[in-house]
């Protein structure tokens, strides 16, 4: 700008205009600006040449041919793997990034499709690779529910890091779990018990986990538990330790998903906490399935992943 | 009303032109300005500590975002904008606005109904769900015919004008009047679901009706925040120094070539999306070529100012508009950098974008606004500012907040493009979605910072304004004859 000698030099003129007290100098355009100017149209037109840009008609122009162009593989509908070199567009942007980021994880998906649950957890190697994909599948997918690093939350979604498993622990089952999803259900007793009975029920529940409770109540409410009048022993299992088939609770251990008995402190809430499932049942645990917005595969990794470096279950 | 008699029976003189309404606009630049940015900093301050939602639906982020938006933009930024236009447009045509006072008022009244029935709106969840257009169709309707009215009265203005020729802030004004009537109308093309339903449904659909959106949304930007406050800049600039407008073949050039080139860089907005790729090739070589017309008003202000840069260190007012000329060359750089294809990718939907709005926002906008109100308001109410000390405070408490904005945004913005597109060894995703969440919370807390820095600027201004205002009522009251500029 200092190179503008009129300016600095001499005393530019005016245009002889004045407005308001404001007058304007005639100086000429800044050399600099006219040639930032031009060369703004020439990368224009080179950009031109280099990606799609005018339309004519129902086309467009896509560059110079053969200057900037995009191969790619892609699977056709009647499953023939093709590969295409196109002018630059995004698709084709996306589907040769893709590729490339599935080409390296292939090797390492294939040894996972190929071998056993067990033999997958004992390759060292293998599990740093189903640790690093699992990470960032279980927080995408799972975490929502299930919480950063699957502790879960009472009264929302299991902890998956405990040794509790509602449908079962093993690999088969956590497989079946992602891939078909599950729904939890206990009726609702409201109906059929009355208010000293559902009293009864969970002193006796409570007693199980060594929760504070009424000893009265709870031997009263461990009769109810086993007799037809209630019916409870036909899904938790004479014993209460549930049954992962249904997806039943374990009744005996400390662990507690929908009644929040760790969250109270004092004997009555606690109490209310199980009194209220037991009187107004379940119907909301669900979780989706993933098979088919995942690929198998990937629910292959998950399962490893949830069971081996989640911990808890084996 | 009753400023405009007390002024007069102090200094008749001021009567000739219409400075009531210019002083009504101006009270409401800082009652807009101040709620705004409050709603601003307080959002800035729920993503980084989102309990301050209270599970209110009324004040969620989604809610009060558009609340934010409208009031900066339509509230501070419109009512600057009428204020500055009318002061200008009667100073430099040496006319009384054309309509009289009464469609002037009518004006005012209306657009400051728009703003707050827009805001509460948004607030009970009644929105059009388009980005700076968010008011449901009734509200759109009042907008249309209050920019009608005041279409009429600038144009009756300038040809009512004393003056041979038009002077160049007017070409600017004028250029923001007209564009914004066509984006206003094309954009809100709604069907109402019922009659009496402020619900209603786009007439486009699809990637046409995003593309619609983005033509308005950067035009907006385009002619309500650029051309319209080059238009401040030319009339308050050359004022405030007290030297002629550096090339006037400059301002010609610049101005035709920012009006043609603007219109087509809207798809930006929509890189890596649903439009087809040609669209955003054209939009981004035109973003390009904008560069340098938008540094053209930049050149212009600045050497507006050779000669006198002494200035710089005696006069706060000068500071301000020189600083947003500042922000206003960095912003229109970085734009038509990040709407090449390549930098988009890394920038489209990060904070980077929300960084670029806000030094353009808060850099440019606001700080020329300031600038112009400081030297505006004093004379309008035929008195000085009340304290230059707290100009100066307020010039650095707004500099500091928007550097602490931008720079946290660039950080966390850059940040989330790199994590989102990050892979492993083994080809895998690097991070998942939440860890680019959780990192950027440090930089979420530092914006909040920035932003509150810059609201409290901007009520320190509203302090200093309320004393100046009511020291001029005195000194009118007193019989102190204060000549006008």
């Amino acid at each position: 700008m200092s190179q503008d000698k009129a300016a600095t030099t001499t005393t530019p003129k005016t245009t002889g205009h004045n407005w308001d007290g404001i007058e304007e100098y005639t100086n000429p355009l800044p050399t600099w600006w006219i040639w930032g100017f031009y060369i703004t149209f020439i990368f224009t037109v080179v950009y031109w040449l280099f990606y799609p840009a005018w339309p004519i008609g129902d086309k467009f122009t896509k560059g110079i041919p053969g200057l900037h162009t995009i191969t790619y593989k892609a699977t056709t509908v009647d499953g023939k793997e093709v590969e295409k070199t196109t002018h630059w567009n995004m698709r084709s942007k996306f589907m040769h990034e893709m590729n490339e980021m599935e080409g390296v994880q292939k090797q390492w998906f294939d040894k996972v499709a190929a071998m056993s649950f067990a033999d997958v957890s004992k390759d060292a190697e293998l599990m740093q690779f189903v640790n690093s994909a699992g990470k960032t599948l279980f927080s995408d997918n799972c975490a929502p529910c299930h919480q950063a690093g699957g502790q879960g939350k009472i009264a929302f979604s299991p902890n998956l890091t405990d040794d509790h498993w509602q449908f079962g622990g093993t690999y088969d089952e956590i497989q079946q779990t992602i891939n078909h999803g599950r729904k939890g259900f206990m009726p609702a007793f409201k109906e059929v018990l009355n208010e000293q009975q559902i009293t009864q029920l969970a002193n006796y529940v409570l007693s199980l986990s060594g929760e504070p409770h009424d000893a009265a109540f709870a031997t009263a409410g461990a009769q109810l538990f086993k007799s037809e009048d209630a019916g409870c022993y036909y899904c938790h299992g004479e014993n209460a330790k549930g049954n992962t088939q249904m997806g039943s609770a374990n009744l005996t251990d400390k662990i507690w998903l929908w009644a929040d008995v760790p969250g109270k402190a004092t004997q009555e809430s606690k109490l209310a906490e199980v009194k209220k499932v037991i009187s107004g049942g379940l119907d909301r645990g669900v979780m989706p399935a993933w098979g088919g917005r995942l690929k198998p595969e990937q629910i292959k990794l998950l399962t490893v992943y949830v069971h081996d470096s989640l911990g808890g279950g084996k | 009303m009753a400023t405009a008699s007390v002024t007069t029976a102090g200094v008749g003189t001021s009567e000739q032109y219409n400075y009531d309404i210019v002083r009504k606009f101006a009270i409401m630049t800082l009652v807009w300005g101040a709620i705004g940015m409050f709603v601003g900093v307080y959002i800035a301050s729920e993503l980084a500590f989102p309990f301050l939602n209270f599970d209110s639906a009324y004040i969620t982020f989604g809610r009060l975002r558009p609340v934010h938006t409208s009031g900066v933009i339509f509230g501070f930024g419109g009512s600057a904008l009428f204020a500055t236009s009318y002061y200008v447009v009667q100073r430099t045509c040496q006319a009384r606005l054309f309509g009289g006072e009464r469609l002037a008022n009518f004006t005012f009244w209306g657009w400051q109904a728009a703003v707050a029935l827009s805001a509460l709106g948004y607030m009970f969840g009644y929105t059009q769900a388009r980005e700076y257009a968010e008011m449901v169709w009734p509200v759109d309707l009042l907008i249309l015919v209050v920019w009608v009215s005041y279409l009429a009265i600038y144009v009756g203005t300038l040809m009512k004008r004393k003056q041979p020729h038009i002077y160049v802030a007017n070409w600017f004004y004028l250029a923001f009047i007209l564009a914004t009537a066509l984006l206003h109308i094309f954009n809100n093309l709604q069907v109402p679901v019922k009659l009496f339903s402020l619900e209603s449904y786009s007439l486009f659909s699809g990637t046409q009706d995003a593309m619609t959106q983005w033509w308005y949304g950067h035009n907006a930007v385009g002619f309500f925040l650029t051309a319209a406050f080059l238009g401040m800049m030319y009339y308050f600039v050359p004022k405030q120094a007290g030297r002629p407008v550096y090339s006037y073949r400059l301002s010609i050039l610049h101005f035709w070539a920012i009006i043609f080139l603007y219109m087509w860089a809207g798809a930006h907005h929509l890189h890596w999306t649903a439009l087809p790729d040609w669209t955003g090739t054209l939009a981004a070589t035109f973003s390009i070529m904008l560069l340098l017309p938008s540094w053209g008003g930049m050149i212009n202000g600045i050497m507006t100012l050779s000669g006198a840069w002494d200035k710089l260190r005696t006069d706060p007012v000068i500071r301000f508009l020189i600083v947003a000329l500042s922000f206003y060359g960095m912003s229109t750089f970085e734009g038509p950098m990040m709407s090449l294809k390549d930098v988009n990718a890394l920038s489209h939907y990060t904070d980077w974008t929300v960084g670029h709005v806000h030094s353009g926002a808060l850099g440019w906008v606001a700080m020329i606004t300031f600038g112009s109100m400081y030297h505006m308001v004093p004379r309008i109410w035929n008195t000085q500012m009340y304290s230059l000390r707290l100009i100066n405070v307020h010039f650095w408490l707004a500099t500091i907040g928007v550097l602490l904005y931008i720079v946290a945004m660039w950080i966390s913005g850059i940040m989330q493009g790199l994590m989102w597109r990050a892979f492993d060894d083994f080809g895998n995703l690097q991070y998942s979605f939440v860890e680019s969440v959780a990192v950027a919370h440090p930089f979420y807390v530092m914006r909040a910072l920035g932003g509150a820095f810059f609201l409290t600027g901007m009520i320190i201004m509203c302090y200093n304004m309320y004393r100046t205002i009511r020291q001029g009522s005195t000194e009118a009251h007193a019989g102190l004859n204060v000549a006008t500029a």
